[in-house]
């Protein structure tokens, strides 16, 4: 039994998904979805979730279970992986979120494909599959680096979360080390030619890399099969091997009642003006405005649009935008830096062939105090496809003949990415522009630059996995400066001084509204941060449906 | 399963390649139909163009076969992709705040490139001869390796736009995965020879044996082709 928590049946009793997919070959339950329930426009819900992604999808699936009237509304289609999904590259830009945006600041940062999804199941749709826990010292960094900023919660107020959540999607990995240390539900996958190289270099320099955490079921889960190692995890998962919320939450939060209404994009949250209380949301759905009232609201936007819809919700009582008050909208968006280090060997290595995510470093983590930098940095395998790997390639400013000979050269190259834990800055930040969308609507300007410490962490990083490579026999290395993953923008904080969210990620000065996605995220670790996601939705869910419900 | 005449067998752009008689569209039978319908629609002839004008095309066309090497048939309809892309209005997207959506930034860009071949040379982009239009295109090169703006537009933006949309349509042709061996769609067969050095029965060994110049040595050889041809125009 590769499932090693004998818990099996005890995940099922608590979130039935996988179960609820067919398993003849197809990979949607389209009867689930016919069946679906439906509320119309004029009744009022218990809650309306914006956004149906990492955070949105599990608060969704917890409030049907504990029986609320939900419904999510996503901006982008229900996908179904059979009709709607491909193997290859250039055909899955369907899958990002498209609509315009700006960028700008000293650094700014490329949205699309490397940033966001559009649609259910959100941008763990595409997203590479990383599924690695925060550590403890990530929620109290100002305390002990005298750097970013302290959570008003602790690890330990997440680590129950952590582990229902590596139980459901489900994690494979071997004993994980750092950070608390854990053991994952399914063993460690085995590895391709990238994930080899990686250990070999690592060995080499006796430094510790393991192989995970993915959230890429090893063996059959439920109805979902085991993963076939076809390297295209950041298209969408056509397996249904590679979990995200659309087959992990979704089919549950169906059969426990819940509406998810795609194609629907929220354009303001509705305001009392009298109360200051939340009534429900606009949105715009086939070319028309309607609306849907709700006793609650949750938003899941991620750390763009959430924000956005913060600051186009203005009304008479909250003029500046919803939960502005202290002009914290928008402010402390981080991405982590991520240098890219490619490594040329003799030796076939065919890095497209296994997924993408196989093995991760977590040695540099935290702070070194021999160092003059503070926090630190992961280092993963990332394995691009040939569109990506061009974009590599063309960074170095190769093109023509140059270009084009390197391209040729795919096959012997092996590609490591680091995520540095860049700090959160309030200029860093999400404000509106002139600019408008096709509904009317100011579109997100996104202003980045880096700070000093940043720069050194990435410098550093590089260095590291230059070593690498070249211990493990690369005869050539090549690095290129990127960036991955988007949080912040709303943060959690003690203070409305400080943050958009109290410590249960309900709205400042607001009773009924609250955030639930990664624009909640205070600090953002070396760790991808979609498995911190879902474990705070878990919780807030755990809050609302509680007791004493936090909703007054 | 698709025919293909004999000849359309194993095609590499300009029939170059290291990976002699690869076809990864031997392997279309075992593709999910779906993906199978996306990659052959790239074999599909793009006879007219929708958001290019006849004169944009006149710079579009030399400017990516130079940036791809593309100097021969057969040739991947790059500027046809590219063309199809902005048509449908599928962008990124996101864009700089110092620079306009990506269609305008093509037209505008491309146009500047006219300016400037006026400029040095007194003639159009498209009457220049292919050493030429290198040199101008590296100088817009040159500008973005060192943070300089070109026609009021940060370089670096312009070249990025330009390389992102032409390796974007290059490399999603089958013909391009030939030439640099890579394995193509792979649902639902999956891969099974994962470990350094290994290959599925469908894929060929690099051609090292039969063409044993090393590497570095190749790599080099492109520079120097690729300087030479710039340097020429310049003169
Ligand atoms: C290429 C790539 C690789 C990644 N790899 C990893 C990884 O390996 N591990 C990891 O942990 N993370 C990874 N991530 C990041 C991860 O996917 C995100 O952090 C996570 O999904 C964010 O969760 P969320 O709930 O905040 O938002 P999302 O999951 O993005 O969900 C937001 C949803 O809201 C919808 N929406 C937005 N605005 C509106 C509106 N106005 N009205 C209605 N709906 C709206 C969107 O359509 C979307 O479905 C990766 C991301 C990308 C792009
Ligand atoms: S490699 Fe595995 S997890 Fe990734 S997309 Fe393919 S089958 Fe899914």
């Amino acid at each position: 039994m590769r499932h090693r928590l004998l818990g099996l049946e005890d995940v099922r009793r608590r979130n039935e998904s996988a179960w609820l997919i067919p398993n003849d070959g197809s990979r949607d339950n389209h009867r689930l979805r016919d069946d679906m329930r439906r509320f119309p426009d004029s009744e009022e819900v218990d809650l309306v979730v914006v956004g149906a992604g990492a955070g949105g999808s599990v608060l969704t699936q917890r409030m049907a279970r504990a029986g609320w009237k939900v419904v999510a509304l996503d901006a982008g289609p229900f996908w179904d992986p059979d009709a709607d999904w491909v193997s290859d590259e250039r055909a899955s830009h369907h899958l990002y979120w498209t609509e315009p945006r700006q960028i700008g600041g000293a650094d700014p940062v490329p949205l699309g494909s490397n940033n966001s999804g559009r649609g259910v199941g959100g941008s763990m749709v595409h997203y590479a599959g990383y599924t690695p826990r925060f550590h403890p010292s990530d929620f109290r960094v100002a305390t002990l680096d005298g750097v970013g900023a302290d959570w008003p919660i602790a690890y330990e107020d997440l680590r129950p979360y952590y582990q229902t959540i590596e139980e459901e999607l489900p994690v494979a990995g071997e004993d994980w080390p750092w950070g608390d240390p854990h053991r994952y539900p399914q063993q460690a996958h085995p590895v391709g030619g990238n994930g080899e190289v990686f250990m070999r270099g690592a060995r080499e320099l006796g430094i510790v890399a393991k192989v995970g955490p993915v959230a890429i079921t090893n063996g059959r889960f439920g109805n979902r099969p085991h993963c076939i190692y076809r390297g295209f995890c950041l298209q969408g998962c056509k397996v249904n091997a590679k979990a995200s919320p659309l087959i992990t939450h979704i089919p549950d939060a169906l059969a426990h009642g819940a509406e998810i209404r795609a194609n629907s994009h929220v354009s303001r949250i509705l305001v009392d003006d009298e109360t200051g209380r939340v009534t429900g949301v606009v949105y715009i759905k086939d070319g028309v405005e309607r609306r849907q009232r709700a006793r609650v609201v949750a938003v899941a936007g991620y750390s763009i649009e959430t924000p956005r819809l913060l600051l186009l919700s203005s009304s008479k009582r909250f003029p500046n935008g919803i939960g502005n008050e202290h002009d914290q909208v928008g402010r402390y968006l981080m991405v982590q830096g991520a240098p890219q280090t490619a490594g040329r060997f003799e030796d076939e290595v065919r890095m497209y062939k296994a997924p993408p995510p196989e093995v991760t470093s977590e040695q540099f983590y935290e702070t070194d105090p021999r160092k003059p930098y503070k926090r630190g940095w992961s280092i993963q395998t990332v394995s691009p496809l040939p569109i990506t790997w061009a974009e590599h390639v063309a960074a170095q400013g190769h093109w023509g003949e140059t270009l084009r000979e390197y391209m040729r050269d795919y096959v012997h190259w092996a590609v490591l990415g680091a995520l540095c834990e860049f700090l959160p800055m309030p200029e860093n930040r999400v404000t509106l522009a002139d600019e408008l969308d096709r509904h009317g609507l100011p579109v997100a300007h996104f202003a980045y630059s880096q700070s000093e410490n940043d720069h050194q962490l990435v410098d550093a990083a590089q260095g590291v996995m230059e070593d690498l490579l070249r211990a493990a026999g690369a005869s050539e290395v090549m690095t290129i400066k990127r960036y991955a993953h988007l949080v912040g923008g709303a943060r959690m904080a003690a203070r409305p001084e400080d943050g958009v969210v109290d410590a249960h990620q309900k709205v400042f000065g607001v009773e009924n509204l609250f955030l639930s996605d990664g624009s909640v995220l205070p600090t953002q670790g070396s760790a991808n941060p979609a498995l911190t996601i879902m474990a705070l939705a878990a919780r807030l869910a755990d809050r609302l449906a509680g007791p004493v419900s936090m909703v007054r | 399963m698709p025919y293909r005449a004999p000849n359309q067998r194993a095609v590499t752009p300009q029939n170059r390649g290291r990976f002699p008689g690869y076809d990864v569209l031997d392997e279309v039978e075992r593709w999910d139909d779906v993906t199978a319908g996306a990659v052959l629609e790239r074999l599909t002839p793009i006879t007219d163009l929708s958001f290019f004008s006849k004169e944009e095309d006149a710079i579009a066309t030399p400017l990516c076969d130079l940036l791809l090497a593309q100097d021969g048939e057969p040739k991947i309809p790059v500027v046809g992709l590219i063309d199809v892309r902005l048509a449908l209005g599928e962008g990124d997207g996101w864009h700089y705040d110092d620079m306009p959506p990506d269609p305008q930034a093509w037209r505008e860009s491309l146009q500047h490139l006219d300016d400037d071949a006026l400029t040095v040379f007194r003639l159009k982009f498209a009457a220049l001869s292919r050493d030429q239009q290198a040199s101008i295109v590296q100088a817009v090169q040159d500008k973005s390796s060192s943070s300089e703006s070109w026609h009021d537009k940060p370089a670096q933006q312009v070249w990025s736009l330009w390389t992102r949309y032409a390796c974007a349509a290059f490399y999603s042709h089958p013909w391009a995965w030939n030439e640099i061996g890579f394995g193509g769609p792979a649902y639902p067969r999956g891969y099974k020879n994962r470990h350094v050095g290994g290959r599925e029965a469908f894929e060929v060994a690099d051609h090292a044996d039969r063409d044993p110049v090393p590497f570095a040595s190749r790599v080099e050889e492109a520079r120097r082709n690729h300087a030479k041809l710039v340097e020429s125009g310049n003169r």
